[in-house]
């Protein structure tokens, strides 16, 4: 799974979110490691629309802005980031087995 | 206009690299992200953060617009850092490398074809980097000057050496002038006797270039006359080569033409010799002229003899001008004083920059060095345009891996990157295969059939050909990789994974031009096989000639009596002891003397034959004398026709007598020579009386024709330079010391100039033929391997091609051998278009081998015919392995594998 969409399945895995909110959160998440810039973004968000992986979701009501687009993640999505947040974490273990990284206390 | 919307208007104008849909729904969303993004780079990091954002926000779009539009997927979530660059720079090198293990034997092959090509060319320039370009060694080279007295004919030639002692004796143009004469000598070591360079020169020399000796000392102005101690300073490489670079060496006495002189120096490891790239062995000093002979000593003063090279140095302020005026001035007094010399004698200046070796040679040097270079650099060429071919046929195969890769999110310009990697390691590896190569030929050149001055070439191995090696490396991997590469770029994704590229075939144009070398390939290495197999003839030919001695079993050794300080009066006398001595030794049969050995340059003189008019009209004839001692005709087992050999009776008092070769008597006198009678020119009424008749000997060349030849009696006039040659009974190779021995018990002072066995001579005149064809041969195989290669890739490239079509044909019955036919005809037209090219340039071009071609025409059919078909054979193997293996395919599978 590409970098971009694992970071913006597990935005949306928290809460709907819209493009700008996305990038904000996965920023604060990563401390600012990781910048989406927004060709990536809407790029991304396309294509995962496209895959089924996310859907659009009707803004809330407190949001004044009629112009932005929500998302939401959708079953489909939800079982592929788990399954790659799984993987990952297998990986980790394996480091963790080659002495790569301490042991979890 | 605010701000804001003047970065929104811009961003939108970015935004039009997306296409429209992808805009109309995402492009507002995306420009307000945008400007939030760079309020907050304002705030956080003012103008410098926000130049930063817009930076990434470019190279972000470009990227995803690029991706959007032409397919990919986005993978990047920041740009890609120096160190990522090099890490995924890095996973090429790796993935290329496993690749090409994977396939060991094109590997092989293309790092062998890249290899020879870059090896040779690094070596050519290598030799012609020494010659021609390497930079002076000397201090502060603008203020050295070259100067020259012409030559009779006008031109800058040598100076004499009286004209150098006034060149230095003037005031206030040079701060110093030097001269230097070279020369050769023989040396004796402990390994026997060994021709050497060596050069005269004045104690100015180093200093007036600015050297000064690795160790030791140079001359003084003592050592400029004669009179004072023998000196020599050994040249560094001399040194380190031959006298094992033991420093030791200082102080100690060699024997050169058999006289002592002193080493007193080793000279600077940056320079070992005049003229540039030849080496000098011994620097000896005006002093050591003795060791050169009388003449050398006399020389010293006559302005008749230009034997003498000078170089100076300007005064501090003196312009090269000035000093031509003053050599101008100088030119005008010496025809004055010496009109009979030096009429219309000018003297030449030549600032240091323009001579690299003499005015006289510089032009054919850099003329033939270019020569060679555009040679070797064609091969090169051929060899890049091969592995191109292969690439390119290796690309088509991998259509549809490169097709999948792509379709997994690759970019184009990773694939084509991918692939020029791959060409570039193979480069890589060959340059490395020919930079070793290079380095090993500079161990062959003292093995070229060079003249003695080249022999001398000090060529080592330095950056600059590592430099060239690398560069040229890259060049060839760059021209023979861009072209695959951009090529399985440019291949569209979609249809490659349908068709698996097979769709593709190389523009017409390209695939005339590839056909065209292949078809050049071919005939450059006919014409290249064809001059070896002349040459190979040639060889077998004269190896085959009887060079009418019974070399058998013949040891000899040279020596001169003169230069071993003889005195004429006791040269008979000497001479006689050595013979005596030799004739003495255990093992030896018979022993005699001659002033020149059968196959071999030497003496020739005008004669006069009584009752023969030659066809030149001036009524002599000039032929080749040999001076022998009684039974020289028996210990060299020539054949006694008819009369007599010399005898005891042959006493200088006695009736001057000659012997004649069966040729001279056939053709002097028809056979019938009893009455015949031959006189020097000039000598009148010193008639010269026929005794006898022996069989001929080759006189200078084994593929001579018969040639007329004449002996004279040693006993009637004993020669002071000559050979001794002794039959032996056993190994004579074991008799080459005692030989020696033999010669310094009766005179210690006597040199040692030649130490062989007849056999080793006589061979020894083949040598240059011998070299000559095994490099022809070496370069027409190499020429072979080209052209077969270029016509396997071709004839891959079309199986590749084709494998759907062949598998079609063989499912439908057709016979595997008729479909590799198939592919192999088409081959085969180009190979015999080049073999018709080739035959037609060799026609022309085998003028270039004629003088050396012995019992073969140089349009020896059989040749090439022979030629023709061997490089038939190889390109049809070239062709048939490809199409065997396309033949042998499964059909089933071939049809599937589309």
């Amino acid at each position: 799974m590409n970098p971009p969409v694992f970071y913006i399945l597990l935005a949306l895995a928290e809460r709907e979110m819209h493009g700008l909110g996305i990038a904000d959160w996965v920023e604060a998440k990563t401390e600012g490691a990781v910048e989406l810039g927004p060709g990536t973004l809407y790029r991304s968000l396309k294509e995962m629309l496209e895959a089924g992986l996310i859907r659009e979701a009707a803004p809330p009501e407190r949001d004044a802005d009629p112009r932005r687009k929500y998302y939401a993640i959708t079953a489909e999505g939800r079982r592929r980031v788990s399954e790659e947040a799984a993987r990952l974490e297998r990986l980790v273990e394996v480091a963790r087995g080659v002495k790569l990284l301490p042991r979890r206390a | 206009m605010p701000r804001a919307e003047l970065h929104a208007r811009l961003f939108r104008l970015f935004l039009r690299a997306y296409p429209r849909p992808f805009r109309e729904i995402y492009g507002a969303e995306m420009t307000r992200f945008f400007l939030d993004r760079l309020a907050r780079a304002r705030d956080a990091g003012g103008r410098g953060a926000v130049l930063r954002q817009w930076a990434r926000a470019a190279a972000d779009v470009a990227k995803t617009a690029a991706a959007e539009r032409w397919g990919g997927r986005v993978r990047r979530t920041e740009p890609m850092k120096g160190r990522e660059f090099m890490t995924s720079m890095l996973q090429d090198v790796r993935y290329a490398a496993r690749r090409l293990r994977r396939t060991p034997l094109f590997t092989s092959f293309a790092i062998a074809i890249l290899g020879v090509g870059i090896g040779l060319n690094a070596a050519v320039f290598n030799l012609v980097d020494t010659v021609l370009f390497r930079p002076s060694p000397f201090a502060d080279p603008a203020e050295i000057v070259h100067i020259y007295q012409d030559s009779d004919d006008g031109e800058p030639s040598s100076t004499s050496f009286p004209a150098y002692r006034e060149m230095a004796e003037l005031t206030g143009i040079f701060a110093g002038v030097a001269a230097t004469s070279p020369d050769k000598a023989t040396w004796e070591d402990t390994d026997g006797p060994r021709p050497v360079s060596v050069e005269y020169a004045t104690a100015s020399y180093f200093p007036v270039l600015g050297l000064r000796p690795y160790r030791g000392r140079w001359f003084d102005t003592a050592h400029d006359r004669v009179g004072a101690e023998l000196v020599a300073v050994v040249s560094y490489r001399t040194w380190r080569t031959r006298m094992g670079a033991d420093p030791g060496v200082i102080g100690s006495t060699i024997r050169l033409n058999n006289q002592a002189v002193t080493i007193i120096g080793i000279g600077p490891k940056e320079f070992n010799g005049e003229a540039g790239a030849l080496a000098t062995d011994f620097w000896l000093s005006i002093s050591s002229a003795p060791v050169g002979g009388p003449f050398r000593v006399a020389n010293l003063d006559r302005r008749q003899d230009h034997w003498y090279l000078v170089k100076a140095r300007l005064a501090p302020g003196v312009s090269v001008e000035r000093a031509r005026a003053a050599m101008d001035v100088l030119a005008q007094r010496l025809a004055e004083e010496y009109p009979e010399l030096n009429e219309g004698r000018g003297i030449t200046v030549f600032a240091h920059d323009e001579v690299r070796i003499h005015p006289e040679f510089d032009g054919g040097l850099f003329t033939a060095g270019m020569g060679v270079l555009v040679v070797a650099g064609l091969v090169l060429l051929l060899a890049c345009s091969n592995l191109a071919n292969l690439l390119l046929a290796r690309g088509i195969s991998r259509g549809p891996e490169l097709a999948v890769r792509q379709a997994l999110g690759s970019g184009r310009m990773q694939v084509a990157r991918l692939l020029l990697v791959e060409a570039l390691l193979l480069a890589g590896l060959g340059g490395a295969a020919g930079l070793g190569l290079a380095a090993w030929s500079v161990q062959l050149i003292p093995l070229l059939p060079l003249s003695v001055a080249w022999a001398g070439l000090d060529v080592g191995f330095d950056h600059r050909v590592v430099v060239f090696g690398v560069l040229l490396a890259l060049a060839t991997g760059l021209l023979s990789g861009l072209l695959p590469a951009l090529r399985s770029a440019r291949t569209d994704v979609a249809v490659a994974l349908r068709d698996e590229g097979r769709g593709q075939s190389a523009g017409r144009g390209a695939s005339l031009v590839r056909r065209g070398l292949v078809a050049l390939q071919v005939a450059v290495s006919l014409v290249l096989v064809i001059g070896a197999g002349l040459l190979t003839r040639s060889l077998a030919n004269a190896q085959r000639v009887a060079p009418g001695v019974d070399a058998d079993r013949i040891a000899l050794v040279e020596t001169d009596l003169q230069r071993g300080g003889v005195s004429d009066a006791e040269v008979a006398v000497v001479a006689a002891q050595i013979l005596e001595r030799v004739e003495a030794l255990p093992g030896v049969e018979r022993a005699a003397l001659t002033n020149r050995l059968p196959v071999q340059s030497g003496w020739t003189s005008t004669h006069v034959v009584e009752g023969y008019d030659p066809p030149s009209g001036t009524g002599s004839v000039e032929l080749p004398v040999a001076i022998v001692s009684r039974g020289y005709f028996e210990a060299m087992g020539i054949p006694v026709l008819a009369g007599r050999t010399f005898t005891a009776d042959d006493r200088p008092d006695a009736p001057p007598v000659i012997v004649v070769n069966e040729t001279a008597a056939r053709r002097f006198w028809g056979g019938d020579w009893a009455r015949g009678r031959i006189r020097p020119e000039g000598a009148e009424g010193a008639w010269r009386r026929v005794v006898g008749v022996v069989g001929d000997v080759k006189v200078i060349d084994l593929r001579e024709p018969p040639t007329p030849m004449i002996y004279y009696s040693a006993e009637q006039m004993p020669p002071a330079g000559f050979a001794v040659v002794a039959r032996t009974s056993g190994d004579p190779a074991t008799l080459l010391g005692t030989l020696r021995s033999t010669l310094r018990d009766v005179r210690p002072s006597l040199p040692v100039t030649r130490l062989a066995t007849l056999d080793t001579h006589i061979g020894g005149a083949l040598a240059r033929l011998r070299a000559v064809t095994a490099l022809l041969g070496g370069f027409s195989l190499l020429a072979m391997l080209l052209a077969g290669l270029g016509v396997y890739a071709t004839v891959s490239f079309a199986v590749e091609r084709r494998t759907r079509e062949m598998g079609i044909r063989l499912v439908m019955g057709a016979a595997p051998a008729r479909v590799a036919w198939m592919v192999v005809r088409e081959s085969l037209t180009v190979v015999a278009a080049g073999v018709v090219a080739g035959l037609a340039l060799a026609t022309l071009a085998v003028r270039g081998v004629q003088t050396m071609l012995f019992g073969v025409g140089s349009m020896d059919g059989v040749t090439f015919a022979g030629a023709s078909a061997l490089l038939l054979a190889a390109t049809g193997i070239a062709a048939l392995l490809p199409a065997r293996r396309a033949a042998r395919a499964d059909p089933v599978e071939a049809l599937k594998s589309r």
